[in-house]
């Protein structure tokens, strides 16, 4: 087929464990996420949107600053304050995008997880944080075990039979061997990466910035660790992979979908603009049909 | 985020200071910080000069900054946010207790720009009447709640008996609570237009990605505002 007869939803759409979108650009979890307005607004060009993690109860966080920018991208320990799964369902139920709904959660414990996704029947999919860096006995202290992901994603696929998501860390010994657990357990799709552990220290002050000393960093600086991972996922998992951190520019998504992901989630780069789903967008439409290719079509053609 | 040095602070009574730095910020009026005291907590506040932010103490944050001894430093991420946009003709500026800081930054702003200024100046007491040397040239009504100075009642008092569709501009900045009093006054005279209102909510990154700023319609008071014009506002 001649590429001017595919429309450019033909080219952008791409579906993920059986959730349609309209382009590949997802927003990402903890970036502009906590406001059904805010998700509202976004979600015009978006494949898809993640709300910000949500636990059972009411966490404060940490006291400012809790997010800091340096050349190379952003550090935060926003320490996953969120208002508990009651107040945060009434607020999400004022969402009215034009995107897919993925509400991420966190918890303690396997049964915490299944407790959380009850209260969120208006999700399109979920998505289980067990990779956050900066909070005790949450995200990464449990995702770091690849037996406690597999009773977590196990725990969560008997209370729903939406798509289910594990967002993995790469602040662990091997990624692949969490991402299989997860596959094996049932998952749907597994994303990559979350964070990873940093610092900053003001020299004038001689004290780290961050209230909580440290806290995970992301954005362009990232890119590189990000895309070795989906890489290396891509080549043992048979379930798709969403890929995440330091995505910036179109390239940078065309990158991460030849590596094999199947959509990316973009979260920093906000930073930039909030337009940016709409730029992006437009670029991947052009790329498209220079190539005369749908996207869908080049996931994973790295590998061969 | 960068450091700063407190150059000189001007104590204007027991809960008011005004701290200058060492240099001065490249920046527009209305255009605020995120100041970090460490080991206390970073905060938005808006400058109320190049080189200045007005503080009221409320918190543990502000109760330390109030008393900073010139040397000391304080962590500046800055300046943030979209500032006042500059007028021409009769500019009514309306300031509710410490919203006059990015008020008197935008007077001298103004001073450039041949208006002529009238500003609304509403407080509790006397004492929160911190920055009205400010505005020397320009014709000030001030209120309060007890009547220590000028007249006695609220902001809204001041307001309705002015004739406000005579300005060309009217710049406002106070609590919530009477900004949006006010923004539903001009909403029914038809004249949101004209205005520009600068907003103040509770921040995290104060760049743009947390999402913990925004306002009904989904903009950030962060990067979009501090300052809207009032027909961009959905509470």
């Amino acid at each position: 087929m001649k590429n001017k007869e595919r429309s450019e939803e033909e080219l952008l759409k791409v579906e993920v464990a059986g959730i349609r979108m309209k382009n590949p650009l997802i927003l990402a979890s903890g970036v502009l996420g906590s406001y059904a307005s805010s998700l509202n607004r976004i979600s015009k060009n978006a494949g898809a949107v993640v709300s910000k993690s949500i636990g059972i109860d009411e966490i404060e966080g940490y006291k400012n600053p809790t997010i800091i920018n340096y050349p190379h991208g952003i550090i935060n320990a926003i320490g996953l304050s969120s208002p508990g799964a009651k107040r945060f369902y009434e607020e999400l139920k004022r969402y009215k995008g034009d995107a897919p709904l993925i509400v991420s959660i966190v918890s303690t414990s396997p049964e915490g997880f299944a407790e959380v996704v009850k209260h969120f029947p208006i999700a399109s999919a979920f998505e289980l944080n067990l990779s956050c860096p900066h909070v005790k006995n949450f995200g990464l202290s449990l995702g770091s075990n690849p037996k406690v992901v597999r009773e977590v994603v196990k725990s969560v696929k008997k209370v729903t039979k939406k798509p289910v998501f594990v967002k993995l860390s790469p602040n662990v010994e091997d990624i692949v061997t969490i991402g299989k657990s997860a596959e094996r357990a049932g998952a749907d799709g597994v994303v990559a990466i979350n964070t990873l552990r940093g610092m900053a220290i003001d020299i004038y002050m001689r004290k780290p910035i961050l209230s909580n000393i440290s806290g995970g960093v992301s954005g362009e600086g990232i890119k590189p660790i990000a895309l070795k991972c989906v890489w290396d996922l891509y080549e043992e998992l048979n379930i798709p992979i969403i890929g995440a951190g330091g995505i910036t520019t179109w390239k940078d998504v065309i990158e991460f979908l030849l590596a094999g992901a199947s959509a990316v989630q973009i979260g920093s780069a906000f930073y930039y603009s909030h337009r940016y789903f709409y730029s992006i967008k437009e670029s991947l439409i052009a790329y498209a049909r220079w190539k005369d290719e749908n996207l869908s079509e080049i996931i994973g053609k790295a590998h061969q | 985020m960068f450091t700063l040095r407190v150059d000189k602070v001007i104590r204007h009574n027991e809960r008011y200071s005004t701290i200058f730095f060492e240099k001065e910020l490249k920046s527009f009026p209305g255009q605020f910080v995120m100041l970090n005291i460490f080991d206390l907590e970073e905060i938005p506040l808006s400058l109320s000069s190049p080189q200045s932010v007005t503080v009221k103490a409320v918190g543990e944050t502000t109760r330390y900054l109030i008393k900073i001894k010139p040397g000391e430093r304080v962590g500046i991420k800055g300046p943030i946010g979209n500032p006042f946009s500059p007028a021409k003709g009769k500019v009514l500026m309306i300031a509710g207790g410490i919203g006059v800081a990015p008020l008197a930054y935008l007077y001298d702003f103004l001073q450039k720009c041949r208006v002529k200024v009238k500003v609304l100046y509403a407080v509790r007491s006397s004492d929160d009447l911190v920055l009205k040397e400010r505005f020397e040239k320009a014709r000030m009504r001030i209120i309060t709640e007890d009547g220590s100075e000028g007249e006695k009642g609220n902001i809204f008092d001041l307001v309705y008996s002015e004739d406000v569709e005579e300005y060309d501009k009217i710049y406002i900045c106070g609590p919530e609570v009477v900004m949006r009093g006010i923004h539903s006054y001009f909403k029914e005279l038809g004249i949101l237009n004209k205005t520009e209102f600068s907003l103040d909510r509770y921040m995290k990154c104060g760049i743009g990605i947390c999402g913990s700023c925004v306002i009904g319609n989904g903009m950030r008071v962060c990067v979009e505002g501090p300052v809207f014009r009032g027909d961009e506002i959905v509470w």
